[in-house]
């Protein structure tokens, strides 16, 4: 008897059946208090409040949060290209003839990246006090460091033929660089740019759940005093400024002739070069105005709080921490939520086909999915389920699949059908189709960036922790409010360490996926896209 | 249509008609296949070919006309047309199998559209119905050896007869094939055709469009298509030059 071996089509769906484990742990963990509850949240989502004291003050919000997404993104922006440059190998090499520096400065900045920008707001929050520019700077220094990993990667990763012969040409390096590889790159940055501008607003929200302002705190303090029409106001506004801007993004990129998302091959700005730079003036008085009206001074923001008198460092109380659990919660509820999230978008797509208002659920589903940040999610859900790392997981797992579930139906549009056709011609049944036909060629390019979510899960593992008994997180946040530096610091390192592992993990399992992939796979560009997905 | 005979049609076009964005693609376009019958498609790039092919199959609903199928009007919900496409196998010109299984799953997607869920799943777990893939894989002249082979693994002439091997798991009453000769050397093309042929006998049909009017003595039955239309429907003995010449006169379109 041979063993079964799963082939390519099973493959996206084998983590879904992480389901079964799942559906039995839940009874013992509902406490079933709070059904009355969400009844009433999910009934209030038809009748939200329109009175104008309400929506003016969840439109302020709304506006707020936008601000600071957008001036933490153009801040990020700017200095992660700085960085970027200054982190890639080949101009430094171009300028200097050594490249060491760029292997250094990379190293470095792979600590702001690890952290992730809730934790940079907190602690940001007990320096700085409460202002907007703290959520500003949130985002900007983690998302910096991101965008300058990506730059340096594509820098280093672009054809240097033209750069030789510009330089033997007798070039000045600067010049040269900026004349041989600005083009190729200008594309690939403003596409990359775009998806962390959606980043930057789900980051945004994320941080006024947590006190920071805009509308997460309006969303916040209405689900904690049950007011679930006011909520919903603030829901709705949101779902449609995010719907927005992705269609905006969405459309940029096709008028500009930027790659698509899943496939980030060559593409040139071409004759819209000028109508890109107006928007990129545009943007900078935008960004001006938006400072002022939310408060950014920065002279005056500069002032650091003092801290409340810190207690001598007692590192054996830190060491006595129970670490293998802390630890092994979080990675189990990173495992969790993203099982849940890579195996749940087939399998709903699976079960969607054939298309028709199934579609539109579907996609509506997803949207909630990425609006609603995960500690809100998991504030609802504990009204019936006990705290823990499962509870933490659901929370994850939903926005995740949220995020997934959109890259995966945008792949499935654009890519080649014929294997499907031609099993439908034969009779096959829709579902089955798509099974055989799509997701074979799908496997290893999603699988792989199943395994890079996965990475960004651990790193957002921390944001749940507010519901309790979920690892490092809610360890962290209780150092946190509590100014116990000594166990914040060590807290902070071990958080780091484990996400530059799963970091290093996650790239073999990538390389690995994308090293088998057949060169006609329908998303053979996807895997060499797949380290410009970052978020 | 009582006067073919007293054998029941495989398929009957009752003038079809496929718009197109300038000009129509197919335009009263009348044709019906026995059983045993071979029949060549020819006809200029253009001229409706692939679209006369794909109405056959189901992939296009024409917009006029009625497709008949073992004389019952074409089905009308999604499950009685999946039932009659379940007996009408095409032979695409890309092959489209899937690249990622193995040939014997490859096979056994042939049997997709009578299979339920269970046995679906378990061929892509399992080596299932080894000895019926082993023996269409013998019938077509390939190594049973192939059947655990992805199919990314094989050559371009293994290919062919793999998706071959798939229209015979498929127990396929009608062949369509498009082009299939396209892009083969002269050997290969010849084997291809040998097998198409051999494999149409009664009670099977078989429909292949061709841009080889040289082969046309092979079949029993010549179509030629032009601009959507039929120009001539003879036996390969009825066939005259000028016939031909008209077909494929001053390029593609008038």
């Amino acid at each position: 008897m041979r063993l079964p071996r799963p082939a390519a089509p099973l493959w996206v769906l084998l983590p879904a059946l992480v389901l079964l484990p799942l559906l039995l742990l839940l009874p013992a963990i509902s406490h079933g208090g709070g059904w009355g509850l969400v009844g009433d949240f999910a009934a209030a989502a038809l009748r939200p409040s329109l009175e104008p004291l309400v929506l003016g003050s969840a439109l302020e919000g709304l506006a707020i949060t936008v601000a600071m997404a957008l001036l933490g993104w153009a801040a990020s922006l700017g200095l992660g290209l700085l960085l970027g440059v200054a982190s890639s190998q080949l101009v430094w090499h171009t300028c200097g003839g050594v490249a060491w520096p760029a292997q250094l400065i990379r190293r470095l900045l792979a600590l702001p990246r690890s952290i992730h920008e809730l934790i940079w707001g907190l602690a940001l929050l007990q320096l700085l006090g409460l202002q907007p520019l703290v959520a500003v700077l949130a985002i900007a220094i983690p998302f910096a460091a991101l965008v300058a990993r990506v730059v340096s990667d594509q820098l280093d990763a672009l054809p240097v033929a033209a750069l030789e012969g510009l330089r033997s040409a007798g070039a000045r390096p600067a010049a040269a660089l900026l004349t041989a590889l600005g083009p190729p790159l200008l594309p690939q940055l403003l596409s990359y740019g775009g998806y962390r501008l959606e980043c930057a607003l789900r980051s945004a929200t994320l941080l006024g759940v947590f006190g920071l302002g805009g509308l997460g705190t309006e969303l916040r303090l209405t689900l904690q005093s049950l007011a679930f029409r006011e909520l919903w106001t603030g829901l709705w506004l949101l779902l449609v400024a995010m719907l927005l801007l992705e269609q905006l993004l969405g459309g940029l990129r096709r008028r500009w002739a930027m790659p698509e998302r899943l496939n980030l091959g060559r593409a040139s700005v071409g004759h819209r070069g000028r109508e890109l730079l107006l928007a990129g003036l545009a943007l900078i008085p935008l960004l001006v105005i938006l400072g002022w009206w939310i408060g950014i001074a920065p002279a005056s923001d500069w002032r650091w709080q003092p801290l409340p008198p810190l207690a001598a460092a007692d590192w054996p109380a830190v060491a006595a921490l129970p670490w293998a659990r802390l630890v092994g919660n979080t990675v189990l509820m990173t495992l969790l939520a993203a099982a849940l999230a890579v195996g749940l978008a087939p399998l709903l797509l699976l079960l969607a086909q054939p298309w028709g208002w199934t579609r539109w659920l579907l996609q509506g589903l997803w949207a909630l999915g990425r609006l609603w940040p995960p500690p809100l999610t998991a504030l609802l859900l504990l009204f019936v389920l006990q705290p823990g790392v499962l509870t933490g997981a659901l929370a994850l797992g939903f926005h995740n699949l949220g995020v997934l579930g959109r890259l995966l139906l945008e792949s499935n549009d654009h890519g080649q059908r014929g294997a499907e056709q031609a099993l439908s011609c034969a009779g096959t049944g829709p579902r089955m189709a798509l099974l055989y036909g799509r997701f074979s060629g799908l496997a290893r390019p999603y699988l792989a960036y199943g395994a890079y979510r996965t990475d960004v899960i651990l790193r957002e593992s921390v944001v749940v922790g507010l519901v309790g008994a979920t690892g490092l997180g809610s360890q962290l946040m209780e150092a946190l409010s509590a100014f116990a530096t000594d166990e914040l610091l060590a807290l902070l390192l071990a958080y780091a360490l484990l996400t530059l592992v799963g970091e290093e993990l996650s790239d073999r399992l990538r390389r690995q996926l994308r090293g088998g992939a057949r060169p006609l796979s329908p998303g053979p560009a996807a895997a060499t896209a797949l380290p410009l997905l970052q978020g | 249509m009582a006067d073919h005979g007293l054998e029941r049609a495989l398929l009957e076009l009752r003038a079809i008609a496929v718009p197109g964005r300038r000009r129509p693609r197919l335009q009263g376009v009348s044709l019906v296949l026995r059983p045993g019958e071979r029949v060549a498609l020819l006809g200029p790039s253009g001229a409706g070919k692939s679209t006369l092919l794909a109405v056959a199959n189901g992939l296009i609903p024409p917009s006029q006309g009625s497709v008949h199928w073992l004389g019952e009007p074409r089905g009308l919900t999604p499950h009685r047309l999946r039932r009659q496409q379940a007996r009408i196998g095409t032979l695409w010109q890309d092959l489209r199998l899937v690249e990622e299984l193995t040939v014997q799953q490859n096979l056994n997607a042939g049997r997709l559209a009578v299979w339920g869920w269970p046995r679906a799943v378990l061929n892509l777990l399992l080596p299932l119905d080894t000895e019926a893939c082993t023996a269409a894989l013998q019938r077509l002249d390939l190594d049973p050896q192939l059947l655990g082979q992805p199919v990314s693994a094989l050559s371009g002439g293994q290919r062919q007869r793999v998706a071959l091997a798939r229209l015979l798991r498929q127990e396929a009453l009608l062949l369509l094939a498009d082009e299939p000769l396209a892009s083969l050397d002269p050997r290969l093309a010849d084997g291809l055709l040998d097998l198409l042929l051999a494999e149409a006998a009664a009670p099977r049909g078989l429909l292949l469009s061709l841009h080889r009017p040289d082969l046309a003595h092979r079949f029993d039955r010549v179509l030629g298509l032009r601009d959507g239309q039929l120009l001539f429907d003879l036996s390969p003995q009825q066939l005259e030059r000028q016939q031909l010449a008209a077909l494929y006169a001053g390029g593609a379109g008038p």
